[in-house]
């Protein structure tokens, strides 16, 4: 079996739903610029090596429509034998689409592959702008397949007794790091600043103005934990899920370039990372937020390793109520607090786009790894359906 | 000169100036908000990073008067979208502005002052046909335009609003000595037409009318309250809805208005009426002052006459005051003899009610009596002083302080000789006018001859004949002159000339029963025989509250499937005749249209609403679904006007059956016109009447319009979604019953709404007619009466009047 290492991984900053950086600029678009921005890290490339583009996306409709893998990789300037596919399995798209492509180079059918996610949130909604579920599926059978997400974290935090308090000292925490991080600069290594625009109206005429969109725009802070009480559950009459302790919608994009070792050593790029393991686990629909829980624990195992063996995690906070749960369960929370889990911040401040999260926290614990010159690190992500899906990293030194 | 008002601006951003601007947008006008530049930057201002150029700070005052009226409840703008047509700013950089506008309203703070030092520097901006005028609610118009020019005080007069403006009907104009009579003209019109208000014309004196009489009549009732030992929610029983007042009575007012407000009004106007009998009736009594050192205002600190509190376990009560012992006492629902014996009378009338409680033999008949009495004699030597008849006053009491009747109207009621005698029982003195009036023979204010209506002028001492406004068209008075065309006790169909009649419902809250649908029916057939077209209007506080559920009950419980039905089928006919008939129906809801009142509203060929008409499909309260049409209606609403071959094409038609689906099973109600349409439940293409009082006058011109060349359509056919809208309501009504936003039933009936929407049995992209809707709706209808559920429901908002989330 050939080895598969990942060069570089990037993302684009992310972009607040609606409001944010990239609200105006179609995915396609900012997909693209991430391509070129990684691309463009590697001048000697010959692109013609590049096999194949896996893109994972989990609403891959409109302007992320038509084979977005295809798409983006004609619009980035890879060469015409490089193929395009699109992947979706919700949440874990970006980290799939990588898995994926280090099982193509595993089994010598690929030298070398970009792989990541790219989604926009502003542009098209959660269920896609055509949502049909079937009228035979009533709710004596299965409902819950369609069930919406913020009803799953309130299931969980209900159900596993998390409380408000722990939720919104999770979100306070999660913008205290993610502050701290973008202040240090800890993220200008793996961003893709996007050229990005926006509409407006200057002097009565509608304009689109150009504008450079590279910082994560969505971090709350200051924020105390008082501010964080006050707000009420789009959810659930009473419930405790909110949008201060729930991920943020988001935009953006994310890749990592993927080669067979052997390759890397003949072009002579130095890799930073691999992927060595990569498992998904399934679980109730409503409760689709434990599925960490059930995924990391299941990776850990086929790769022979505990928790101890892991130096960082990258887990996304779809809700906080999943994420301690799954936290909670896995016995690691004293690695929370002590900064080795999510350490600068996670999707309840610097955003969750979907189907780009899984390569965008690669991206992040890509970078962070290198910092701490980390020897393993794992990212995982629940995921709408109900699953989760943990992958784990190894330096490559 | 002609005069047109498109652009104004209002001086001074707190709460009236504000909500004044509001009122201007929901009358189509843009407007201007401009208020001072606050006097110094604030630490918190500097953190922020401002300084004093910054706009953010400049134009903070007039900023957060807007953010104001956005959140206001009641609303102050029609719909939120009007909230941009309100441009802010200060008074330092923008009023050059005002070179732009057509009005000037100075609503600022009521100081002589800085009114004629804004003034001074408005005169030299606004253009020359610019009218400009003041809100002031106390100070001399005189005094305010004493340094004007000439072509100023020409053009200015006190446009005094009541609050809220968009919903107190009363608008005084006081002219200027040397306002001219065409802008006085114009302004009033303007006001009736545009802003829908009631305009009373008034004198330049102390508190003009409203004001005048108000705080009179409030301070009669403190006095009266003291003087008989009475307690505060003693008072405010017998003061209450028997007299004609509102639900909040005397003391829940003052509550509302502030007694701050309340109080400093009555010691200017102590101050400001040397010569008036009863002025020491304005000066505070000691307990006031005590409440005003105590900052016991009201509603806004949180306690005035009455105080809300919460015991330990949430559960609120509330509180009176004492004004003895200066201490809050438990509230404890008075039971008053002659209150009660007038309340089981009060579907007769007001003034039945008045007439009852002015003859009670009780205690609370000793302080009606002495209380009117005081009302009656203030208000009659107020002639000419204020006003020059007593219609002015009559009129301000009714639109300003929301009194059924004015004085002079509650003196009719309760006899103007029996009252008389009551006075000197009580050693009053009668004004010499009131018993001139009586020798000859008058013995009442207003009287009715022929459909005309005149009122007693004190001064050629006779009866006078009430100017008539062509533009408003009076039913009752058309049903006197004998214009009935057809009658039976639930609807009345009246000639309103011109070959337009006007169907008018009169049953209590204008319920829908057979014999109102009987009527539409019957109605149809007349117009299309002998008439050019028809209104469906009423003059009642509600267009339709919905169809009259007690009955629908009965039947429920007895089983009478078939009758049900064949009252659900005749409303669908009768609405569907209306819609299609050869000759022009044109509804004019206003108030309530609710159920089947909204949907009656909903078929005619136009519908000229008002532009306050609370209209929803709310059928799902008490457990069932429109089906008067208004389903099906609301389904052709939200798909109507798509170019052909569109959903052929794939247009996706969720968004739009989404709409109609939400606006049914969350039962909303539209807080105005405008609001209705963006509902979609009038179409967007309809106007807004701004004034009640001219609506049947402008559905009438409709009508007459239609009826040069009237088409009725056919039948439309409606794309749906079939089957696949079911499976997207059931998955949103999954997520709404796990949030506890929806209840078990709530589930089932809204399911039963998705499958009329959806058209039944069908593929998505499938064109039903709108009889195959109608079909589906009575079926659905039918299938909810005869759950026990259903009848809960019913039961619950027949005897709570609330409805029940089982």
């Amino acid at each position: 079996m050939k080895e598969a290492v990942i060069i570089d991984a990037v993302r684009s900053p992310g972009g607040r739903y609606k409001r944010g950086g990239l609200s105006a600029t179609r995915s396609d678009n900012y997909g693209i610029q991430v391509l070129k921005g990684l691309l463009a890290r590697f001048p000697g490339l010959d692109k013609t090596v590049i096999d194949d583009l896996i893109v994972g996306c989990a609403f891959p409709e409109g302007e992320q429509g038509m084979n977005l893998g295809k798409v983006l990789a004609v619009g980035a300037g890879l060469p015409e034998n490089t193929s395009g596919l699109t992947v979706n399995r919700f949440c874990s798209s970006g980290v799939q689409s990588i898995a994926d492509a280090t099982a193509k180079i595993n089994m010598g059918w690929s030298d070398a592959i970009i792989a990541g996610g790219c989604e926009t949130m502003s542009h098209i909604p959660m269920g896609g702008s055509i949502f049909r579920p079937s009228p035979d599926w009533t709710f004596a059978s299965m409902p819950n397949v369609y069930v919406s997400m913020g009803i799953t974290a309130e299931n969980v935090a209900m159900n596993y007794n998390i409380s408000r308090e722990d939720m919104d000292a999770f979100g306070v925490e999660s913008n205290r790091r993610a502050h701290e991080a973008q202040k240090a600069g800890k993220f200008k290594d793996e961003i893709i600043p996007i050229n990005a625009y926006k509409y407006k109206v200057k002097n009565g005429k509608r304009v689109r103005e150009a504008v450079v969109f590279s910082e994560d725009d969505g971090i709350r802070w200051p924020v105390s934990m008082e501010e964080m009480a006050k707000l009420k559950s789009p959810f659930k009459a009473g419930g405790n899920c909110t949008a201060a302790n729930s991920s943020q919608m988001t935009d953006g994009a994310a890749f990592a370039l993927l080669m067979a070792a052997d390759k890397a050593k003949q072009l002579g790029l130095k890799p930073m990372l691999k992927l060595s393991c990569y498992a998904v686990a399934g679980c109730k629909p409503e409760e689709m937020g434990i599925g960490p829980a059930y995924a990391i624990p299941k990776v850990l195992k086929m790769a022979g390793l505990t928790v101890k063996d892991i130096d960082v995690f990258e887990i996304n906070e779809a809700f906080a109520s999943q994420a301690l749960y799954s936290i909670r369960f896995i016995g690691i929370e004293d690695r929370l607090k002590a900064g080795d889990i999510n350490p600068n911040g996670g999707a309840i401040a610097l955003g969750h786009p979907l189907g780009a999260t899984g390569a965008k926290l690669t991206a992040q614990l890509a970078y962070e790894m290198k910092r701490r010159k980390a020897k393993r690190g794992i990212v995982s992500m629940c995921i709408g359906g109900g699953m989760g899906a943990a992958a784990i990293f190894e330096a490559v030194v | 000169m002609s005069f047109k008002i498109k652009k104004a601006a209002v001086l001074g951003a707190g709460v009236m100036g504000a909500t004044i601007a509001a009122h201007l947008t929901n009358a189509g006008i843009e407007c201007y908000l401009l208020d001072i530049v606050p006097f110094e930057l604030t630490d918190a201002d500097k953190k922020k990073g401002l300084t004093e150029k910054s706009p953010a700070w400049r134009n903070r005052f007039a900023d957060n008067g807007l953010a104001g009226i956005v959140k206001a409840k009641p609303a102050a703008f029609f719909t939120k979208d009007n909230a941009p047509m309100v441009k802010t700013g200060n008074f330092e950089d923008h009023l050059n502005w005002l070179a732009e506008v057509d009005w000037v309203c100075e609503v600022v703070i009521e100081n002589l002052k800085i009114k004629q030092e804004l003034f001074a520097k408005v005169e030299k901006i606004v253009k020359p046909t610019c009218i400009v005028s003041t809100n002031t609610s106390g100070i001399p118009i005189a005094d305010i335009t004493a340094k004007f020019g000439k072509g100023l005080k020409e053009r200015f007069l006190g446009t005094h609003f009541f609050n809220p403006p968009r919903y107190m009907k009363l608008l005084e104009i006081i002219p200027g000595a040397e306002t001219k009579k065409e802008i006085v003209d114009f302004m009033t019109t303007f006001c009736e037409e545009n802003l829908g208000k009631g305009v009373v014309i008034c004198k330049d004196v102390p508190n003009f009318i409203g004001n005048r009489i108000g705080v009179f009549d409030i301070a009669n009732g403190i006095r009266l309250m003291v003087e008989k030992k009475l307690a505060v929610e003693q008072m405010d029983a017998i003061i209450g809805k028997a007299l004609g007042r509102p639900g909040t009575a005397l003391f829940g007012t003052l509550d509302l208005v502030g007694l701050d407000t309340g109080a400093h009004v009555m010691k200017n106007l102590y101050e400001a009426v040397p010569k008036d009998e009863s002025r020491d009736i304005f000066i505070p009594m000691d307990f006031m002052n005590k409440m005003l050192e105590q900052k016991w205002l009201g509603n806004k600190t949180k306690q005035g006459f009455y105080k809300k509190v919460k015991d330990a376990k949430g559960k609120s009560s509330k509180l009176m005051l004492d004004y003895n012992t200066m201490e809050y006492v438990p509230t404890s629902k008075p039971r008053i003899a002659s209150v009660s014996n007038a309340k089981k009378k009060s579907d007769d009338g007001v003034a039945v009610t008045v007439k009852m409680m002015f003859a009670a033999n009780d205690f609370a008949g000793d302080v009606v009596r002495e209380y009117l009495c005081n009302n009656f004699i203030y208000a009659a030597n107020r002639v000419p002083e204020i006003c020059d008849n007593i219609v002015g006053i009559d009129n301000a009491m009714k639109w300003g302080y929301n009194h059924q009747l004015g004085p002079f109207e509650t003196w009719d009621a309760v006899g103007v000789k029996e009252a008389v005698e009551v006075m000197k029982q009580l050693k009053k003195t009668v004004p010499k006018k009131i018993e001139e009036m009586l020798k000859k023979g008058c013995t009442s204010f207003y009287k009715v001859e022929n459909g005309v209506k005149s009122y007693y002028d004190f001064e050629s001492k006779g009866y006078v004949a009430l100017e008539e406004n062509p533009k408003i068209i009076l039913l009752p008075s058309l049903k006197e002159r004998q214009k009935v065309v057809a009658s039976n006790k639930s609807a009345t169909l009246v000639d309103i000339g011109a070959g337009v009649v006007c169907l008018e419902f009169h049953t209590k809250m204008n319920a829908i029963d057979d014999g109102m649908i009987e009527m539409l029916d019957k109605s149809c057939d007349i117009v299309l025989k002998d008439f050019s077209g028809m209104v469906v209007a009423n003059h009642a506080a509600q267009f339709s509250a919905g169809a009259n559920i007690f009955k629908v009950l009965l039947a429920c419980q007895k089983g009478d499937w078939d009758v049900l039905e064949a009252l659900v089928a005749a409303l669908q006919n009768t609405n569907m005749r209306m819609k299609y008939l050869e000759k022009p129906v044109v509804t004019a809801p206003a108030g309530l249209a609710l159920g089947g009142g909204c949907e009656i509203a909903m078929h005619g060929v136009r519908c000229i609403p008002c532009g306050e008409t609370y209209m929803g499909l709310v059928e799902v309260g008490v457990g069932v679904i429109p089906a008067g049409g208004g389903t099906k209606e609301l389904a052709l609403r939200c798909t109507e006007g798509l170019p052909h071959g569109v959903v052929e094409a794939g247009l996706n038609l969720q968004p739009l059956y989404a709409k109609a689906f939400e606006n049914i099973a969350m039962a909303k109600v539209a807080t105005s016109a405008v609001e209705a349409k963006e509902l979609g439940l009038i179409r967007k293409t309809e106007t807004v009447c701004m004034n009640r009082d001219q609506q049947i006058w402008e559905a009438k011109q409709m009508v007459l319009g239609l009826a040069k060349n009237h088409k009725p359509g056919r039948q439309a056919l409606i794309p749906v979604m079939g089957e696949n809208f079911r499976g997207i309501a059931e998955a949103v009504l999954y997520n709404m019953r796990k949030g506890n936003f929806a209840t078990e039933y709530d589930m089932h009936v809204a399911k039963k709404v998705a499958y009329v929407l959806s058209g039944g049995e069908c593929a998505e992209g499938t064109y039903v007619t709108e009889q195959e809707l109608l079909d589906l709706e009575r079926e659905a209808f039918l299938s909810l009466c005869g759950e026990s559920r259903t009848q809960d429901r019913i039961m619950s908002m027949l005897t709570t009047g609330k409805p029940l989330r089982n």
